[in-house]
């Protein structure tokens, strides 16, 4: 039986593998702050010694991250925030490294600990940010904290710390296991002043699902053409054994 | 079998528990001193097939990896407790909190509940009680031959009694405040109870230390945005949408496996 039989298989696994990252992608298409990956297959050639080159396996692979931007939702919550421009959230990893997210739905724990939606701690000028008791919690533009300490008037107010705002470059960041963006080398990042948030609104996922669906469809096409090789070879080998046949 | 269908399996089941979100607080879309809910989404863990880097011979690297991620999970929802707006009742015993702060309510079994829901009523004992006849805290009896009943901005209640010409000071209100009131826990019926997230509850003489004042003849409305739900709504429906036709897709990708070879 002709061995290319196993070019259309290992085809087909890579399919759906790709598959996989496309259905990742629509499932977290109302995940806020989500970015969306990418996915392309490359040719591996295993052909070796003389004779006609056709043995080449094609291979998916992860092709990085699309960190361009989702599109502002407006929430109304004083704890929502939206970066502006290039701009990321450095938040504190489970690991103790820093991460960056746009995710910014902010709470704050009972510890009074700023935290991101999912629990990781928003750091500030120097690490994790607490903030004091307060009867109202204010973002300004520039990420600075402004509080109404508890049972204080209106007017009184006092600054706490500021959220870390970074700009890396696009280049060096490197989605992780667990869905955080982490640059390249591991290293931390240097706040940039010149970026702006606003408040009272959330990044919504950069996923467009019209691209999802098509390169889902056309996925499914070329499994289907795959398995249309498999049967092929098949049968050529099904006639090759009648033609050969003695009796 | 494909792990498609799993992942968006996910997607399914988290847009299933938005949907059941929203559809509670366009339910509750006139309840009187209700708090929206919002869900919050995060991706599920990534999965590496294939490590970028790893050695493709002895002496090549794979340039990148494969890595898939997991899918999606709800989670958590966060109470909005933004102010609702204030209708006017004019009823004596319809009080609204403006500001920060919650009613105390004891429950049967002793311990103490706390609501936005200012709509009040005497029961037979002439308490003020909710309207599912809880006690409010701190108790107040308002005496059978009462005309009317004030309540000041700062809590005094008060009433008129037929023949007498100065009021009868019936007792204070008190406003109760919590560091984190996001993390107090819903119970129904309007109420909601202490958790370690929530802090412990400081009780204070209402429009006090931060704490609001007492509105009498108003109540509270909650703060669902009706049309703010109807757009997470869609939302929500098209993503489900979405990830059905890739379970479906990936069955027929399946199908066409088994019936073909």
């Amino acid at each position: 039986m002709d061995r290319g039989i196993y070019i259309a298989m290992a085809s087909g696994q890579n399919i759906m593998s790709a598959q996989s990252v496309h259905a990742n992608n629509l499932a977290n298409a109302n995940t806020t702050g989500f970015q969306t990956d990418f996915e392309q297959a490359t040719t591996h050639s295993v052909s070796y010694g003389d004779g006609y080159k056709s043995r080449s396996y094609a291979i998916t692979e992860g092709a990085g991250t699309n960190f361009s931007r989702g599109s502002m939702i407006d929430t109304g919550r004083d704890l929502d925030m939206a970066v502006e421009g290039d701009g990321w959230i450095a938040v504190q990893a489970p690991d103790g490294t820093e991460a960056f997210t746009r995710a910014g739905s902010l709470k704050i724990s009972p510890e009074g600990q700023l935290l991101t939606g999912n629990n990781l701690p928003v750091l500030g000028n120097g690490g994790p940010i607490a903030i004091p008791p307060a009867d109202k919690v204010t973002l300004g533009a520039d990420g600075t904290i402004t509080i109404q300490p508890q049972g204080q008037k209106v007017d009184v107010l006092s600054t706490v710390d500021r959220i870390k705002l970074v700009k890396p470059d696009y280049a060096q960041l490197t989605k992780g296991l667990d869905g955080l963006v982490r640059l390249r080398d591991g290293e931390e990042s240097v706040p940039d002043a010149s970026l702006r948030l606003q408040s009272g609104f959330l990044e919504s996922s950069n996923v467009s699902p019209v691209d999802e669906l098509t390169q889902i469809m056309s996925l499914a096409r070329q499994f289907e053409i795959n398995v249309k090789m498999m049967k092929t070879m098949e049968q050529n080998s099904s006639t090759a054994a009648q033609i050969l046949r003695t009796s | 079998m494909s792990q498609a269908l799993w992942i968006s399996k996910t997607g399914l089941s988290a847009q299933d528990t938005r949907l059941a979100t929203i559809s509670n607080n366009l339910a509750n879309a006139s309840t009187v001193g209700f708090k929206r809910d919002s869900v919050v989404f995060e991706d599920l863990l990534y999965q590496i097939r294939r490590q970028p880097g790893a050695q493709s011979s002895q002496n090549t690297q794979l340039p990148s990896g494969l890595q898939i991620g997991t899918g999606v999970r709800v989670i958590g929802t966060q109470k909005e407790f933004s102010a609702g707006s204030v209708d006017v009742t004019e009823k004596p015993l319809d009080i609204s909190i403006d500001g920060r702060g919650f009613f105390e309510i004891l429950l049967p079994d002793g311990t103490a509940a706390y609501t936005r829901n200012g709509q009040f009523q005497i029961n037979a004992e002439d308490e003020i009680v909710n309207s599912r006849g809880l006690v409010l805290q701190p108790a107040i009896t308002v005496p059978a031959e009462a005309q009317g009943v004030t309540i000041s901005s700062d809590g005094i209640v008060e009433a008129t009694i037929a023949g007498q010409a100065a009021t009868q000071n019936l007792g204070t209100l008190q406003v109760t405040n919590f560091v984190n009131p996001t993390g107090l826990q819903a119970v129904g019926s309007n109420l909601f109870v202490e958790t370690a997230a929530s802090g412990s509850p400081q009780a204070g003489t209402p429009g006090t230390q931060g704490l609001g004042s007492i509105e009498q003849g108003a109540l509270e409305n909650s703060n669902v945005d009706v049309v703010e739900e109807l757009v997470n709504m869609i939302t929500t429906q098209r993503t489900y949408e979405m990830n059905s036709k890739v379970i479906s897709t990936a069955d027929q990708m399946l199908q066409f496996v088994s019936q073909n070879l």
